[in-house]
């Protein structure tokens, strides 16, 4: 039988998730359904809130929601592992080792109310500011606007405070003195024009945002054995690489474009500077890896396995 | 027709039939939103809809600077800054024929400027003006009108909460859109100044002229009014706070002005908070409402077709524009300003952008045309307002005395879309 | 009675807003001069404002002072307003009695864990619980003003408005 699925999510249409993975992924099940799954997709938060999309998922308000799970700081303690400052350097490879290592136990734990279909990271977040960050003590007395809560935590211990501004914000945010520097990816400075405002790059790659796709548990249920078949080919931790990877390139673009632009610094910290960095994000992990312990589970055996799960997919920092 | 459109269309139907028996417009708006989610999704999805979306609503951030401008208007109407004006203003054209009338005008624009409510404006100055103009012969429908034009400087000129809504909903820069209004809202008083005294001047009464003492001592009055400016709207355009801070900051500071010119004490403190908060939850009603209808518009995708048929009428950028104005000249007649911006902004936004115009620029626009429906009848707030306070004057002498503002209105917003510099060239000077 | 259990939930609600408006000053100051915030300034502001609409929300539902259209009610005979407002106050008593539910089951799901502010890491709940608190005080509030339309006409006009000016006094 026909079924059109709704799928929400928050970005704004031309960005390039639904330019791309997004689009490769919703026209592959329609192609291999034969036409029988189709989507209708609402973007830019027209059916709720983006902190919203994982209620209004398990809730059937949509059938699928693309859902960051940072936005709802201290609600997936497990999965707020994978925002950690120095987990991994690239994004596609990431997800499929997140997605390989959460599935199962954690997502039916964590996530149980839903049906997990797949993990799309960004590229690393970075520094970006108005002022040259490049050794911790940098970032001392500044205002940041942190991409998620694992992000204020991390700024809050280095001395600097974090303000809660929207993205789309965050360049009047630096224009205006509010804040002076920001953690999120290059694709930021074009698609929310911050290299107008910030002109120093720290290129070290800091941290992941990785948000899930996640489908209503009864809208799955309604399907026929043959779509659920063809749902669960898409939500394979190889579909969440290929999906990611339109995301990485885009990315990669405009982080070049940076390098290339005489009106831009990107710096590089040397081995002892990261090690600087690397050594101030101790207390987030630690404090990361209480809530872990705090929800009852072993954070050892689970951050472990994360780590073992990246380094398989050669994606470990 | 699609079965989607039909639903759409009885969903508008029915809103239109519990507004009118008095359903609170938010709960209305709430009521067909989720009825006909109910009817497109299901109905335990739309149930759920009415945790999501009124938690979302009241605990976001970036609608608490409504409240906060709310309670700097109540707080300035409490400590008598509106008088004060009436008197600084009445001091300048006191000797010229018409010259209360344009005091009236020249007082709303400097409470406009720190109040950001069109109603609070109008029902201030009724209290003020009103008598004032009375006594010196002004006819009813001359006094209530010019009122009811002045208190709509209170959404044109920034703070205005109108305005705030509107970037909050289409994500646009609000301390950027504040300074937008500022251009736009001096060309509706010098319009507004000149009507009073081209129209109605040649029958009004001269005001009794001051002597410089009193002038100056009326002057000296306002420096209150003017700090306060300057500590909002002068510190969004140099970018010292944003629009959320600015209306805090204006809250507390005309709080404590209040306090040290022992205009205000803890009782009246007290009433003022109270007042704010009634208000600011009838907004907030409204907002939850018109969200969740919001969603179940978008999710019949009426809106989006609508863009599309919008687009493919052909009728070219400006053809667009104006079908979409006029549009929102007739609802204004039957709607509130505020439930329109939230329900219609939404859907006719993505073809403003698409047909290439300035979304800065359309807010501007967008707020003088449901402005315009504050003041002409059916159903015109200001003018309810008004009359809410001069029971004695009919609604039909308020809306004929009006009638020439009304036209200014419509040349100015002509300006404004033949020359849209006149909105866009100061923000674009703001860092 | 009534009236005074009103009086006490507004004037609380209403320290609140000005507590949360003080709050955000202090930290645009400390912001601004020290180039330190105060700490979780974003979400303390944001969640306390909630309860105090919510608790308002109750008042409000008292007082009979939500924004609405008045055009054809004052066109009709008493009698017949009088059955168009409890009609009218029994949509807001299903609105806010839907919402209650759905809103208590949150808090459900929520409690004892969940949700927590971005800096200090504190708990969302209390905060949904005081909102839930609210609304419980508007079901209550809202059939305290049907009662008195039925049994005393008591109409929809606001109620203790200060000038006439408080109804509607924001929209616009
Ligand atoms: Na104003
Ligand atoms: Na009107």
């Amino acid at each position: 039988q026909e079924v059109t699925l709704r799928l929400s999510h928050w970005l704004p249409p031309q960005h390039a998730v639904p330019q791309t993975g997004m689009t490769e992924w919703t026209q592959s099940i329609t192609e291999a359904s034969s036409g029988e799954i189709q989507f209708e997709i609402f973007p830019a938060q027209q059916l709720g809130a983006a902190p919203d999309h994982y209620d209004m998922t398990r809730d059937g308000i949509v059938d699928i929601g693309y859902v960051n799970p940072g936005y709802t700081a201290g609600r997936f303690p497990i999965y707020e592992l994978t925002g950690l400052p120095f987990l991994s350097s690239t994004g596609p490879a990431a997800g499929k080792a997140i997605h390989e290592w959460y599935q199962g136990d954690y997502a039916e734990a964590e996530m149980g109310d839903v049906y997990f279909c797949l993990v799309n990271p960004h590229e690393p977040g970075r520094f970006h500011g108005n002022m040259p960050i490049r050794v911790p003590a940098d970032v001392s007395g500044l205002n940041v606007r942190p991409a998620h809560s694992t992000m204020a935590r991390f700024i809050n211990s280095l001395g600097g405070s974090s303000v809660q501004v929207p993205a789309p914000e965050a360049r009047e945010a630096i224009a205006r003195g509010t804040a002076d520097a920001v953690t999120i990816p290059y694709e930021a400075m074009k698609v929310f024009n911050l290299a107008e405002v910030t002109k120093f790059h720290n290129d070290m790659p800091l941290y992941l945002s990785s948000q899930v796709m996640l489908f209503n548990q009864g809208s799955y249920d309604r399907l026929s054995d043959s779509q659920k078949q063809i749902i669960d080919d898409h939500c394979t931790p190889e579909w969440s690489q290929r999906f990611s990877e339109g995301w990485a390139i885009y990315d990669e673009g405009v982080r070049q474009e940076m390098i290339d632009s005489p009106d831009h610094e990107v710096f590089m910290p040397s081995d002892d500077e990261l090690a600087l960095w690397r050594e101030a994000a101790e207390a987030t992990v630690v404090g990361a890896l209480e809530a872990v312990d705090a929800a009852g589970y072993d954070s050892e055996v689970v951050f472990n396995g994360l780590k073992d799960a990246l380094a398989a997919n050669d994606s470990a920092y | 027709m699609a079965e989607a459109d039909l639903v759409a269309l009885s969903g508008f139907a029915a809103l239109f039939v519990l507004m009118l028996i008095r359903v609170p417009i938010g709960v209305a708006m709430g009521l067909v939103g989720v009825g006909g989610f109910g009817l497109i999704a299901g109905w335990a999805p739309a149930l759920n809809l009415l945790a999501t979306s009124p938690l979302r609503t009241v605990t976001d951030f970036n609608l608490t600077l409504i409240p906060f401008f709310i309670l700097m208007g109540v707080l300035a109407t409490r400590s008598g800054m509106s008088r004060e004006l009436f008197r600084a203003a009445s001091a300048v054209t006191g000797s010229m024929k018409g010259g209360l009338g344009m005091a009236t005008i020249g007082a709303c624009a400097g409470f406009a400027a720190i109040c950001g409510s069109s109603v609070a404006t109008a029902a201030t100055m009724t209290n003020i003006a009103y008598p004032e103009m009375k006594r010196a012969g002004y006819g009813d429908d001359v006094a209530t009108g010019i009122i009811a034009a002045g208190g709509t400087l209170g959404i044109l000129i920034p703070p205005s909460v109108v305005l705030a809504i509107y970037g909050y909903i289409t994500e646009q820069d609000i301390g950027a859109l504040f300074i937008a209004g500022i251009v736009p809202g001096l060309l509706a008083v010098i319009m507004y100044l000149v009507t009073v005294r081209l129209w109605y001047g040649r029958h009004l009464p001269k005001g009794s002229a001051f002597s410089w003492r009193e002038a100056l001592a009326a002057m000296r009055d306002v420096w209150a009014i003017a700090l306060l400016f300057v500590a909002v709207i002068v510190s969004i355009y140099l970018g010292v706070v944003t629009a959320t801070e600015a209306a805090a900051v204006g809250a507390v500071l005309t709080g404590l002005i209040g306090f040290v010119r022992r205009r205000l004490d803890m009782r009246s403190l007290m009433e003022s908070l109270v007042e704010a908060l009634r208000t600011s939850v009838a907004v907030y009603t409204i907002l939850i409402g018109a969200i969740i209808f919001g969603y179940f518009l978008a999710v019949t995708q009426v809106p989006q077709k609508l863009t599309q048929t919008l687009v493919d009428l052909g009728l070219g950028a400006y053809g667009t524009l104006g079908f979409i104005l006029a549009l929102f000249v007739v609802m204004g007649c039957f709607l509130d300003a505020m439930a329109m911006i939230i329900l219609m902004v939404p859907i006719v936004y993505p073809v403003i952008i698409a047909l290439g115009f300035d979304p800065i620029w359309f807010g501007v626009i967008v707020v003088m045309t449901v402005e315009l429906g504050m003041i002409t009848p059916p159903v015109g707030m200001n003018v309810f307002v008004i009359k809410s306070i001069a029971r004695q004057v009919g609604l039909v002498q308020i809306f004929k005395g009006v009638l020439p503002f009304v036209v200014t209105d419509v040349l100015r917003l002509v300006l404004l879309v033949a020359f849209p510099a006149i909105v866009l060239f100061l923000p674009q000077t703001m860092g | 009675m009534a009236s005074r259990a009103v009086g006490l939930v507004e004037k609380i609600a209403a320290v609140m807003l000005g507590l949360v408006t003080l709050l955000i000053f202090v930290s645009a100051i400390g912001r601004y001069l020290f180039a330190r915030p105060v700490p979780d300034a974003f979400d303390l502001s944001r969640l306390t404002l909630a309860v105090a609409v919510m608790w308002g929300f109750a008042s409000v539902a008292y007082r009979g002072s939500h924004i609405k259209v008045d055009l054809l009610a004052h066109g009709l005979p008493p009698r017949v307003r009088k059955w168009l407002d409890i009609a009218a106050w029994l949509a807001l008593l299903v609105f806010t009695g839907a919402m209650t539910w759905k809103i208590g089951g949150r808090l459900i799901s929520q409690w004892p864990r969940g949700e927590l502010t971005m800096d200090l890491r504190l708990p969302h709940w209390p905060f949904l619980a005081a909102i839930l608190v609210g609304l419980i005080m508007a079901l209550a509030m809202t059939v305290g003003r049907l009662w008195r339309i039925l049994r005393h006409g008591e109409g929809l006009e606001a109620h203790e408005s200060y000038d006439g000016q408080d109804e509607g006094a924001g929209h616009g």
